[in-house]
């Protein structure tokens, strides 16, 4: 879903620049062929099974025989489900709180990192550690930090309560949000990093001139600079927090109750906890409808589309 | 143009071969089970040392090689329904009998075993015949017991029990009375997995079978809807939120695991009085801190309730694990072979240092030498005495009942949901 999402917003972009100049019509345009070894990857393995998914969503299968046509039985059943309607809330609240946790932390840390001195570039090397670990490992490993009484919250009573993190919305929600938001800054810390050393030097030592410190200088030139990488870096967390499923599987298993079950979960469950196939499908199929419109949405409000240098004039 | 043309080929021609090499190194996975091997998928914990013991001694004597494959227990029933009609399914495979074989002996994937049993007739002979009849559907037997039996216990931390001056429940009253004395001395009077949400689901399997007796969950099963509300089924949850509500489970249940060692070290390390387990509890806590297992673990049945319908002496749990065989294996003898195992005195004495009782008529012989002949006796005559052994509930229902079960008996502990969304919950399970 990840990478049908991805390819839509660049679909979006290929359609949008193709359009004042048609293939073939400059010299030394290159030709559709080189497209192609990406266009059969793509097809072969992002619209072929996607196609796949939505022919299975009319059907009942529990994985063993043939699948039996079902008409709209799954998707009306889905409709008056309210499991799948909270789990996509579910989906939209950690995206919206992933992105509402990360986006300022990483912008700091990665303004921070650019700095050209030595102990920066040694501290910013040992915070890019958690990006290497697997996912799965950083979860088991959360959840054993965490365990209520042999874990942090057994010597932190004055933080932790009774130390019930998974067993309440709440606490479960934000134990979800702090280990993408662990393993995850680092990369978007990386991305602002990068773009935080390509905004030119001659804009700061104007501003020293006219007087401005630090903060205004942040705040006035910095940010503004970093307006496209924030899109891009905002994409991306959205993508990946619509499609959040190691994390809740390996943390909280959608609970307590369905408390934590979003849509990528729910899906699992009735998959392969349910053996339901053909409901997992519509599940999946509904997922890829609410991801691709909440991107499209942002492609058109962010002008991710049209993007513009932020270099003009300078 | 004629170049454009050659480009486009080449590009084609390239792309197709990469695709074909890539899907090509992902079937590499499984090419090696063709070849004079057959594949034995197991439950992963504990346990796996006894099964990886009796590979071994097949492969010693065997030209065709057993390859163990275990998967960590929480995965294991996805995992198996998954692979199962596809090219990389094992030959030999894990299951509770009954229920959980059911879908793949209807989709005509398992082997009946009449022809292994014509053979060789220990193959039936030499279990206990209500163990072996928990894998025979359609009046076929699919499955040869593997593991244990596993009644569920109330297991006891019994230092803690002594300092706190308490003795083992035995009834009902008593054991909200012992809760009580545990809660005022500020240990957590009963350890309760409720991150994984079966152990929870035990609580119920033993309240509803003392108040109403094994009848009501026979009939639920088969898809009686009006039992869960009946008068039985209310005061067997009115028992439950009584329990819970006096603090007996503590408050962090639902964060602690049994299946990452959570509630046993509970337990072990004193800072909980009670677990109510299956039997594995004991192969579990002799894994981690054998010096407990020795000294202070006590074992016992399940409290009685005062005017129940339900024997004292009913158990619930899992009778045992068993061995389905694939259709389509490519070595039914050596599998047969493989099977012959399961009735050795190897096996037997094996299951028994773990902690496991195994259900073959030779048992009784090595009790002697259990690990811990006082515990296996005791199963074993607990057991044998019972009127009734209710299979766990996930494992009765169809797997498609499983995660409504799993998420109404949650909700019902932790007070998400009241008594009547419990029993509109249960009703709305799938019959079996």
């Amino acid at each position: 879903m990840t990478t049908a999402t991805a390819s839509a917003a660049d679909g979006e972009k290929t359609r949008n620049r193709r359009r004042p100049a048609r293939p073939g019509a400059g010299p030394g345009r290159p030709g559709f062929a080189w497209a192609a070894p990406a266009a059969v990857f793509f097809g072969l393995f992002a619209l072929v099974p996607l196609l796949l998914v939505a022919v299975l969503s009319f059907t009942r299968w529990n994985g063993l025989g043939s699948p039996e046509f079902a008409g709209l039985e799954n998707w009306s059943a889905l409709l008056d489900d309210p499991v799948m309607v909270k789990s996509l809330w579910l989906s939209l609240v950690l995206t919206v709180l992933g992105v509402a946790v990360q986006t300022p932390l990483s912008i700091l840390l990665g303004v921070w990192a650019a700095g050209h001195q030595r102990n920066r570039a040694v501290l910013s090397a040992i915070y890019f550690v958690p990006l290497l670990l697997s996912i799965t490992a950083v979860s088991v490993l959360w959840r054993a930090v965490l365990d209520p009484n042999f874990g942090i919250p057994a010597q932190a009573k004055w933080l932790f309560g009774d130390g019930n993190l998974f067993g309440v919305q709440a606490g479960a929600l934000g134990v979800l949000v702090f280990v993408s938001t662990w393993q995850f800054t680092p990369l978007h810390t990386l991305l602002y990093q990068g773009a935080a050393r390509a905004v030119p030097r001659v804009l700061y030592q104007a501003a020293q001139i006219d007087g401005a410190g630090r903060v205004r200088q942040f705040f006035h030139i910095t940010l503004p600079q970093l307006r496209n990488t924030v899109v891009t870096s905002t994409i991306l967390m959205v993508v990946g927090g619509l499609t959040t499923f190691d994390t809740v599987l390996i943390l909280t298993q959608g609970g307590p109750g369905t408390d934590t079950t979003n849509s990528a979960y729910y899906m699992y469950q009735k998959a392969f906890k349910s053996f339901d196939f053909g409901t997992a499908s519509a599940v999946a199929l509904l997922l890829v409808l609410v991801a691709g419109l909440v991107s499209l949405v942002m492609v058109r409000l962010s002008g991710y589309d049209r993007m513009r240098s932020t270099l003009e004039g300078v | 143009m004629k170049r454009h043309a050659r480009l486009l080929r080449t590009a084609v021609v390239g792309g197709a071969s990469l695709a074909m090499t890539l899907s090509l190194a992902a079937c590499g996975g499984s090419a090696d089970g063709d070849s004079g091997t057959i594949h034995v998928l197991v439950y992963g914990d504990a346990t796996n040392k006894v099964e990886k013991q009796l590979v071994d001694t097949f492969n010693k004597t065997s030209k065709v090689k057993a390859v163990l494959d275990t998967v960590p227990g929480a995965d294991y029933q996805a995992k198996l329904q998954t692979i199962i009609s596809g090219k990389q399914a094992p030959d030999v495979f894990f299951n509770w009998g009954g229920g959980s074989i059911e879908p793949y002996v209807d989709a005509g994937l398992l082997k009946p075993l009449d022809d292994f049993i014509a053979e060789d007739p220990g193959l039936k002979a030499n279990f206990l015949p209500s163990v072996f009849d928990t894998a025979v559907v359609d009046g076929k037997p699919y499955g040869v017991p593997m593991r244990g039996t596993q009644p569920v216990l109330l297991f006891s931390n019994k230092k803690v029990l002594q300092d706190a001056g308490v003795t083992t429940p035995r009834t009902w009253d008593e054991l909200l009375a012992t809760v009580g004395t545990l809660k005022a001395k500020g240990i957590t009077p009963i350890a309760l997995g409720g991150g994984d949400k079966w152990p929870t689901q035990m609580w119920f399997q033993y309240v509803y079978d003392r108040v109403a007796g094994p009848e009501l969950f026979e009939k639920a099963v088969k898809g009686d809807k009006e039992v869960w509300a009946s008068a039985d089924s209310r005061k067997a949850l009115g028992m439950l939120e009584e329990l819970i509500d006096t603090g007996a489970f503590g408050t962090n249940y639902d964060s602690v695991k049994f299946t990452d060692g959570g509630s046993p070290a509970l337990l072990a390390t004193g800072k909980a009085a009670f677990e109510l387990m299956g039997s594995w509890e004991y192969s579990t806590l002799q894994d981690a801190y054998p010096d407990f297992v020795k000294n202070d673990l006590g074992y016992g049945t399940f409290p009685t309730v005062e005017g129940g319908k339900g024997d004292a002496r009913n158990v619930a749990g899992n009778t045992n694990n068993f061995y389905s065989v694939l259709r389509t294996t490519e070595h039914p003898e050596a599998v047969a072979e493989f099977l012959k195992l399961m009735y050795s005195d190897e096996f037997v004495e094996a299951q028994l240092a773990v902690g496991n009782l195994p259900t073959t008529t030779n048992t009784p012989e090595f009790l002697d030498r259990a690990a811990n002949p006082e515990y296996s006796k005791y199963q074993y005559d607990l057991v044998k005495e019972a009127p009734a052994f209710q299979l766990s509930w996930d494992q009765a229902f169809p797997p498609a009942a499983t995660t409504t079960l799993h998420q109404a008996v949650q909700q019902f502990f932790n007070g998400q949901t009241d008594t009547d969304s419990f029993i509109a919950a249960m009703q709305s399970l799938p019959a079996a």
